[in-house]
C-alpha cells in the first residue's frame, strides 16, 4: 500500500523495446487525451461519454487492463458513471466499490491510493476476492478533485502486479484534474449548490442509459452489453448526446427498430 | 455516513406507532423529520402530472403550502423546473441572483417569508413523479449532511409513492423501504427490460419489480438479475 502524493515531473516509457520512438508516441497519445479533455464545449458533450474517454485513454496511456470513473453521489457514497469497458462484469466491480476499495478511500482521503493483491486482501476484505476472481492484481485509484472538494475518483486496475510508477500516477493525477475541470462548469466549481446539482444530473444520466440499455435488449433480444454499443454508436453517427438518445428510447421517441438499422439507414 | 446507514437511521426516525399507515403517512413522517432536523420552515412532498398539475401529498412546517402554491398561482418557479428537467434546484438566498430565473416567485417567497428554497426531483430515469421541497425562513446553503439525509429522504419518498401503487395498504412498507437498494446498475437495466415486456413506464416498471420482489421474499437485485438474465420475464 503506498499513497501518493507529488511524483517526481519526470516521465519515460517504463518498459518495451522502443526507447525514443516509442516516447514519442507515447507523447502524442497524451497530447491527444488532453485535447479531449479540454473540449467540453462541443453540443454534443455527454457527461457519460466524456467519462468513458478518460476511462479509455486512461487504459492505453497507463497500461493498465481497464479503468473507471466514479463520481460523489452526495448521500455520502459513490457511483460509477463510466468504465473503459462497458462489460456487466466489471460494471459491477466498480459498483462494489461504492461500500469498500480503492476508489471510496481516495474519495474520502482525497490522495491516490495504490494496492497490489496482497494489500488488498487486507484493507478490503470483501472487495480484493471480487478483483482477483475478475483477474485483476493491481488497483489505483486518483482523486478527481474540482478546488477543495474531492467529487469522485478514478480507478485504474491491472491484470499483473506491477506497480504504477510515480510518473504514471502523476499522469493519471493530471488527466483526472482536467477531467475534474471539463465536467465541472466553472461557476459550479465556485457554487456548492450548482456542483450538487450537476453531480445528481450525472447520477441521473447513467441511471437512464442503463434503463434504455434493458430496453433495447429486451426488444431486440441482445445483451446489455450490445446494447450499450449500439446506443453508443447511434449517438456517436448522430453527433447527439448519449443520455439524450437513451431519454429518447426509454420515452419511446427513437424505436428500438430506428437503433437496430445499420448506420446510413437510420432515419 | 453510507448511504445504506442512512436511509437506516432516517427510516427509524420516521416509523411511528401508525407503521401500517402507508406512503402518506410514510411522508408525511418524512417532512416532519427533515423540518426538525434541518431547521426548515416548510417542507413538502408535491407529486406532479404533466407540468401544470400538482397537488402536495404531505407537508410540515408553516410555509410547506407557500412555496407550491405561489408556484401554482404564477406558473413558475423552482420546483417546476426541478421537476420538468430532472434537477435539483438549490437556492440558499432567493434574494441573490442565481433566483432571477423566476422573478415573480422569488417576490413572492421572499413577501411570504421563504428566503432559501431547495427542490429536489423525485426521478425515475428520464421523468419524475413529483418534487421533495425544503425552505427556510432565512437564507444559507444546507450543510452536506444536512443535503445528504435531504437526498436519501426523496429517494425514500419517491420509493414509498411509487409501491403504495402497486401494493396498496400492505403491510410491511417500511421494512421494505429500509432494505431497498434500487440504485443499482442491473436493477435499472431490469426496470427497462419490464417497461418494454409491458409496455408500460419506467416508473410502472420499477413498482412491479419491487412488489415481485416483496410478493417472492427475495430481494430486488436478485430478482433484477434474473430478469436481466432471462430466468424471469413479466406478463400482463
Amino acid at each position: 500500500m503506498s499513497e501518493t502524493g507529488a511524483a517526481r515531473p519526470v516521465w519515460r516509457g517504463n518498459s518495451g523495446p522502443g526507447g525514443r520512438g516509442d516516447d514519442v508516441a507515447r507523447e502524442a497519445v497524451l497530447a491527444r487525451a488532453f485535447v479531449r479533455l479540454a473540449d467540453t464545449l462541443a453540443s454534443d458533450f455527454d457527461v457519460v461519454d466524456f467519462l468513458h474517454g478518460l476511462s479509455a485513454d486512461s487504459v492505453e496511456i497507463l497500461r493498465a487492463a481497464a479503468a473507471g470513473v466514479m463520481l460523489a453521489d452526495g448521500r455520502g457514497g459513490l457511483r460509477l458513471i463510466a468504465s473503459s469497458d462497458e462489460r456487466m462484469r466489471l460494471l459491477e466491480l466498480f459498483e462494489l466499490q461504492g461500500a469498500q476499495g480503492p476508489c471510496l478511500d481516495a474519495y474520502s482521503s482525497g490522495r491516490t491510493v495504490q494496492a497490489n493483491a496482497a494489500d488488498s486482501r487486507a484493507r478490503w476484505p470483501a472487495f480484493a476476492p471480487e478483483a482477483s476472481d475478475a483477474g485483476f492484481q493491481l488497483m489505483c485509484a486518483v482523486p478527481l478533485r474540482v478546488r477543495t472538494d474531492v467529487i469522485g475518483a478514478l480507478n485504474l486496475f491491472r491484470r499483473d502486479d506491477e506497480p504504477f510508477t510515480g510518473a504514471e500516477i502523476e499522469i493519471a493525477q493530471a488527466m483526472a484534474e482536467m477531467a475534474a475541470i471539463g465536467l465541472i462548469q466553472e461557476r459550479a466549481a465556485r457554487e456548492r449548490n450548482l456542483l450538487t446539482s450537476q453531480l445528481q444530473a450525472a447520477l441521473n444520466s447513467r441511471v437512464i442509459i442503463e434503463q434504455a440499455k434493458g430496453m433495447i435488449a429486451e426488444y431486440l433480444t441482445m445483451t446489455v452489453d450490445d446494447a450499450f454499443d449500439l446506443l453508443r454508436s447511434y449517438a456517436h453517427y448522430h453527433n447527439r448526446r448519449l443520455s439524450e438518445v437513451a431519454s429518447d428510447v426509454v420515452d419511446r421517441r427513437i424505436t428500438s427498430a430506428t437503433l437496430g438499422r445499420p448506420p446510413g439507414q437510420h432515419s | 455516513m453510507r448511504e445504506d446507514g442512512r436511509r437506516t437511521r432516517i427510516m427509524a426516525a420516521v416509523n411511528g406507532e401508525d407503521a401500517t399507515a402507508g406512503a402518506e403517512g410514510l411522508v408525511q413522517r418524512l417532512c416532519r423529520f427533515a423540518v426538525d432536523e434541518m431547521a426548515l420552515s416548510g417542507c413538502a412532498l408535491v407529486l406532479m402530472s404533466g407540468v401544470e398539475s400538482a397537488s402536495m401529498l404531505a407537508g410540515a412546517g408553516r410555509h410547506a403550502r407557500t412555496v407550491t402554491g405561489l408556484q401554482m398561482e404564477l406558473g413558475e418557479g423552482p420546483c417546476l423546473y426541478a421537476h420538468a428537467h430532472g434537477l435539483p434546484v438549490l437556492l440558499p438566498d432567493l434574494s441573490a441572483q442565481s433566483a432571477n430565473r423566476w422573478p415573480a416567485f422569488a417576490a413572492a417567497a421572499l413577501e411570504a417569508g421563504v428566503h432559501a428554497e431547495f427542490s429536489l426531483p423525485l426521478t425515475v430515469g428520464p421523468g419524475g413523479i413529483g418534487t421533495f421541497d425544503l425552505c427556510r425562513d432565512r437564507t444559507g446553503m444546507l450543510s452536506d449532511e444536512h443535503m445528504a439525509d435531504a437526498l436519501v429522504a426523496a429517494d425514500i419518498a419517491r420509493d414509498a409513492v411509487l409501491y403504495q401503487q402497486y401494493a396498496p395498504g400492505g403491510p410491511g412498507l417500511p421494512e421494505l423501504l429500509a432494505t431497498v437498494g434500487t440504485d443499482r446498475i442491473v436493477i435499472h437495466q431490469a426496470t427497462g427490460m419490464i417497461a418494454a415486456q409491458l409496455d408500460d413506464t419506467i416508473a410502472n416498471a420499477l413498482a412491479r419489480l419491487r412488489a415481485a420482489a416483496f410478493a417472492s421474499g427475495r430481494s430486488m437485485y436478485d430478482l433484477a438479475q434474473d430478469v436481466v438474465e432471462r430466468r424471469v420475464r413479466f406478463h400482463e
